[in-house]
């Protein structure tokens, strides 16, 4: 296009320092000045405590006596020796690897059952995201109640195709897969949300295209819309796994990291180290090692998805 | 697209740096109040309901009889007060006053703001002597008062006495053993109808701990060392307490384990659960059953006869000058004294702060009327002999001992393997500091 620019003022020679008046009328100060609020909060409550930890994570420090001593990297080398840190290490993984995927899955699946035209859908889409407004304390006791191993269900159901009763909860090698299906349960409404909104942007020539070039429902959903999901499927899945790796209030609701730590992820550590046991340099560096973690991982996410991932420009 | 530049950043820089000298300001104007005629003191404390409701009224008639001395309370949930304080300290703005749980209380003792109170209750109006044993021990760490006694509380059996009947058990007597309260169990289970003979918290936390406490000390055992210098429970008492542990829960399967700490009450209210170890403060919730209220077994032929353990909570003054330190101590020393505590546990059920109050027989009598069982609980305090450990460590002391218990409860190691791993731990953790 040839149409002729007006020059940007600011390569004039004569008005090189921009006047006072024009800053003021500028964009940018006008959009820095709406968002100073959120950034002056975010830095209060956000930048301040991230770097504050970060010097106690290089302290012994018990936030009650005035002496913080600068212990250098002892907070850090201590828990490579630390036995619970290597368990809830590998609880806060197991978690992370069956939460992640499992939600997706079963999100997928009912976004797709709810993606058509059935009677009372409305009523079904509000029932599936219902879940994501049930607050964690309601769904713990209920979860707790269901799993509970003399009274509750799910034990009854068990036994009605002849399987014995499970301690669930109260064993150390089932507790923790207890607390993923509550919380696949707990946020499976969120991925269907997000399945179903990104459903809606599937045009729908391209599944008649593939179906008159001759695939059958499961090939077009399998190559024309699981791929246009990519982007919904990207975005899940980091999001899920950074929560995943903060799991907290449903293990301190229904396990409080029991039986034996068997439910003891890494939240839960550093919250008993720093609210129980006032070990708050420690527990700060245990953050900012669940910290290094999620980042990692979160690169690693985008950079494997980015390969899988299909953006329709 | 530049974004960023510079000059509306250093606009930005102007606006933070406003911020907080508005907010500095603002922090500047609100504390120096007081002075002058009378003094306004902050108290933080988590009262709900009628314990709320009866707290206002005292708190409104300290006013009334006092004139310039003005109260302010802050409901805080009392699970969150330590960490509150710990925030409200660092940026130099403590309650003058705090309820703050006992078993924090070595913690307490660390803050530097914290007013020594061991002159004070010298004092002749505290009577000092008159709170319980327990409780003095809990407000007192290494020789130093940190707190007044806001709380006390106790652990005996309540048992269901419609099960009982309904077995052909005898109700359990004032001399009974924990040879009785096994048995006992044992025939109250009944797995057809998923009835337990009694239960246990296995989260394998303090609450996990504190219920095992009471058995190792009437088996004549000790927690530590006198000097809390090493591990004293690795001992014939600590296998007798865990061995009774281990029968009713991996050999007679009479021991209902609640992970949650949340189901047992429900079900020993539905009639589930025949005995149950627990304080005062459950009774109002069991309302759906016959229940009576037994003293803990005891160990025959050990020193450790009939004991219990209490949780008793604290009142503890931060410094705020003088002139607030010295008006909070005025009304702490009004609040807990007999006129006062006798209002409040009649009115709430709390147990007596005061042994003259809680050997009151018009006092034991109204509040045993109130809620049955009541009575068993206020004389239940005479049996409060002996106390957690006051040391720092004991947050730490407590991890390990919950673990030992619950891998005992679950089957998962011998009592003798799982005392000797503990004792070992513990010992690294006094070693350490």
């Amino acid at each position: 296009m040839a149409v002729a620019v007006r020059r940007p003022a600011a390569r004039r020679p004569s008005s090189r320092r921009p006047s006072a008046r024009r800053v003021i009328g500028s964009e940018q100060f006008s959009g820095w000045a709406f968002v100073t609020p959120g950034v002056v909060i975010i830095l209060l409550f956000g930048a301040v405590p991230i770097v504050w930890s970060a010097v106690m994570s290089f302290q012994r420090n018990n936030l009650l006596s005035p002496s913080t001593p600068f212990v250098g990297t002892a907070n850090y080398r201590k828990m490579i020796h630390d036995p619970v840190v290597a368990q809830a290490i590998q609880h806060t993984l197991v978690y992370t690897v069956l939460f992640v995927p499992g939600t997706m899955l079963v999100g997928l699946f009912l976004a797709v059952a709810m993606n058509r035209k059935i009677r009372f859908i409305s009523f079904y889409r509000t029932a599936a995201y219902a879940t994501m407004a049930v607050s964690t304390i309601s769904e713990a006791i209920v979860f707790i109640w269901l799993f509970d191993p003399s009274y509750g269900v799910v034990n009854y159901f068990l036994s009605a195709f002849g399987i014995p009763p499970q301690q669930f909860l109260n064993s150390p090698s089932e507790a923790l897969y207890v607390i993923v299906i509550m919380t696949i349960w707990g946020w499976t409404g969120f991925s269907v949300v997000i399945y179903l909104a990104a459903l809606q942007g599937v045009p729908q020539q391209l599944i008649e295209a593939a179906s008159i070039d001759g695939a059958g429902p499961w090939q077009a959903f399998r190559r024309v819309t699981l791929p246009l999901l990519s982007p919904a499927s990207l975005f899940l899945a980091v999001w899920l796994t950074i929560n995943a790796l903060q799991l907290f209030d449903e293990v301190y609701l229904s396990t409080q990291g029991g039986p034996l730590n068997a439910t003891t992820v890494l939240v839960y550590y550093l919250y008993i180290q720093a609210f129980q046991q006032f070990n708050f340099g420690y527990a700060s560096a245990i953050a900012y090692f669940l910290f290094l973690v999620i980042i990692v991982v979160t690169v690693i996410q985008f950079r494997v998805g980015r390969r899988f991932t299909y953006y329709r420009s | 697209m530049a974004v960023f530049s510079k000059a509306p950043l250093a606009g930005l820089l102007a606006v933070l740096t406003g911020a907080t000298v508005l907010a500095a300001c603002g922090t500047d104007s609100t504390s120096s109040g007081g002075g002058g005629g009378g003094t306004t003191i902050q108290i933080w404390e988590g009262y709900t309901q009628v314990e709320a409701k009866a707290f206002a009224h005292l708190v409104s008639q300290y006013e009334a009889t006092h004139p310039g001395q003005k109260v302010n309370t802050l409901y805080v949930n009392s699970d969150n007060t330590l960490q509150k304080v710990l925030t409200a300290v660092r940026g130099g703005s403590p309650p003058d006053i705090a309820y703050l749980y006992g078993s924090w209380a070595p913690n307490v003792a660390e803050i530097p703001s914290v007013v020594n109170l061991t002159q004070v209750v010298k004092r002749p109006e505290v009577n000092w002597n008159d709170f319980w044993t327990g409780e003095r021990a809990v407000a007192t760490v290494d020789g130093k008062v940190i707190g007044i006694p806001a709380l006390v509380d106790n652990l005996a059996v309540v048992y269901n006495k419609t099960l009982f009947a309904k077995a052909g058990l005898p109700v359990p007597g004032p001399d009974w053993t924990w040879q009785d309260f096994v048995a006992d169990a044992k025939k109250l289970t009944n797995p057809a109808i998923k009835q337990y003979g009694t239960a246990y918290v296995t989260p394998g936390t303090e609450d996990t701990v504190w219920h095992w406490e009471p058995l190792l000390w009437e088996a004549g055992g000790q927690l530590l060392t006198p000097d809390n210098k090493k591990a004293a429970f690795d001992s014939p008492a600590g296998l007798a307490s865990l061995n009774t542990l281990r029968q009713m829960a991996v050999t007679d399967k009479s021991m209902y384990l609640d992970p949650s700490d949340s189901a047992y009450g429900n079900l020993f209210n539905s009639g589930k659960i025949g005995m149950l170890v627990t304080g005062p403060w459950d009774l109002a919730t069991f309302d759906n059953v016959k229940y009576g209220v037994q003293v803990m077994p005891a160990y025959p032929g050990t020193s450790g006869a009939h004991q219990t353990i209490s949780g008793p909570d604290n009142w503890v003054v931060f410094n705020n000058g003088s002139a607030k330190t010295a008006a909070a101590e005025q009304f702490l020393i009004w609040l807990t004294n007999a006129t006062q505590d006798t209002y409040f546990a009649v009115k709430t059920g709390d147990l007596p702060i005061r042994q003259s109050v809680g050997s009151d027989a018009s006092v034991v009598q109204q509040m045993n009327t109130a809620v049955p069982g009541m009575a068993t609980f206020i004389a239940n305090l005479g049996n409060v002999k002996q106390a957690r450990p006051q040391i720092p460590q004991y947050p730490k002391i407590s991890t390990v001992l919950g673990t030992m218990i619950v891998s005992v409860l679950l089957g998962k190691s011998q009592p003798q393997a799982a005392l000797s791993a503990a004792a070992q731990q513990v010992n690294q953790i006094l070693a350490a500091g």
